[in-house]
């Protein structure tokens, strides 16, 4: 059940780019399509490099891949790495409503239990 | 992505609501007490050795997790403190793998469960949310409602 290290590096990468509500802002903007860094600046005030920066965050944990012949290099996002922090969740998901099913089989034979002696 | 509409969680959270036939008492022992804990908890397959919980506020966790693979048999080590205990509606700990001894194997995946229980005539409704929370976060807060806009942007 446990992740491989290189999907806990990636969970890692994805996450630590997530922390950020300027560069979750920049994916929303990308999420309708690619644009250019001064494109994505343009709704911030926040400078050019500030972005820059920003968008190599999230070039490094792939969330984001960029054009290399265009002049103004658009930016792209790419949702593999979102797809595998929504299958930590999934996979944890699983776990619990598995473990509740026994919790209740448990319970179930308490109470049946505690109604016998009582008779 | 694959969206979870019945419930309100995103992608780092898994919300899970259940009602269960049983007294809210009854139920509280389940989360707190380590021999009831250990009959139920756990991905299936799994066993729980050792369940070490010390249900009061800073008391600590420790969970011991047998799984048998195809390479032979697994221990993983669980710890982790409890940060809200009040019988019997409402259980928060945090938790992140360990060694042996509670040493955390890395401070980067610790993760919080939130457990509310109410009474329902005899019945008991059980809320458990449980969070990753990402290590350079500056807080978790207002992380799951900024990642559901996001989620939401994104099956646009």
């Amino acid at each position: 059940m446990a992740a491989t290290e290189t999907e806990e590096d990636q969970l890692d990468a994805t996450f630590s780019a997530l922390a950020s509500s300027t560069r979750r802002a920049l994916l929303a903007r990308l999420a309708r399509g690619p644009a250019t860094v001064n494109e994505l600046a343009e709704p911030f005030d926040l400078g050019l490099p500030a972005i820059s920066k920003h968008v190599k965050v999230l070039e490094r944990a792939g969330l984001v891949r960029r054009g290399r012949h265009a002049q103004f290099r658009p930016c792209e996002l790419d949702p593999a790495p979102l797809r595998q922090v929504s299958a930590w969740a999934d996979l944890h998901r699983t776990t619990w409503e598995a473990s509740f099913d026994r919790m209740e089989q448990h319970l179930a034979t308490l109470q049946a239990n505690k109604e016998s002696n009582r008779r | 992505m694959s969206p979870h509409p019945e419930s309100t969680d995103s992608t780092d959270a898994v919300v899970i609501e259940r009602t269960l036939d049983a007294p809210i008492d009854l139920v509280w022992r389940m989360w707190t007490d380590g021999d009831e804990f250990a009959r139920w908890y756990g991905p299936p397959g799994a066993t729980i050795p050792v369940a070490d919980l010390d249900a009061r506020v800073g008391g600590r966790r420790r969970v011991c997790m047998a799984i048998t693979t195809p390479d032979g048999p697994m221990r993983m080590w669980f710890g982790g403190e409890h940060l809200a205990v009040d019988a019997p509606t409402l259980l928060v700990y945090n938790e992140s793998l360990t060694d042996e001894h509670g040493t955390p194997a890395s401070d980067d995946h610790l993760t919080e469960v939130r457990v509310e229980l109410t009474d329902h005539d005899g019945r008991t409704h059980m809320v458990m949310t449980h969070l990753g929370i990402p290590s350079d976060s500056p807080g978790a807060t207002g992380w799951t409602m900024a990642f559901d806009k996001l989620t939401a942007a994104l099956a646009r």
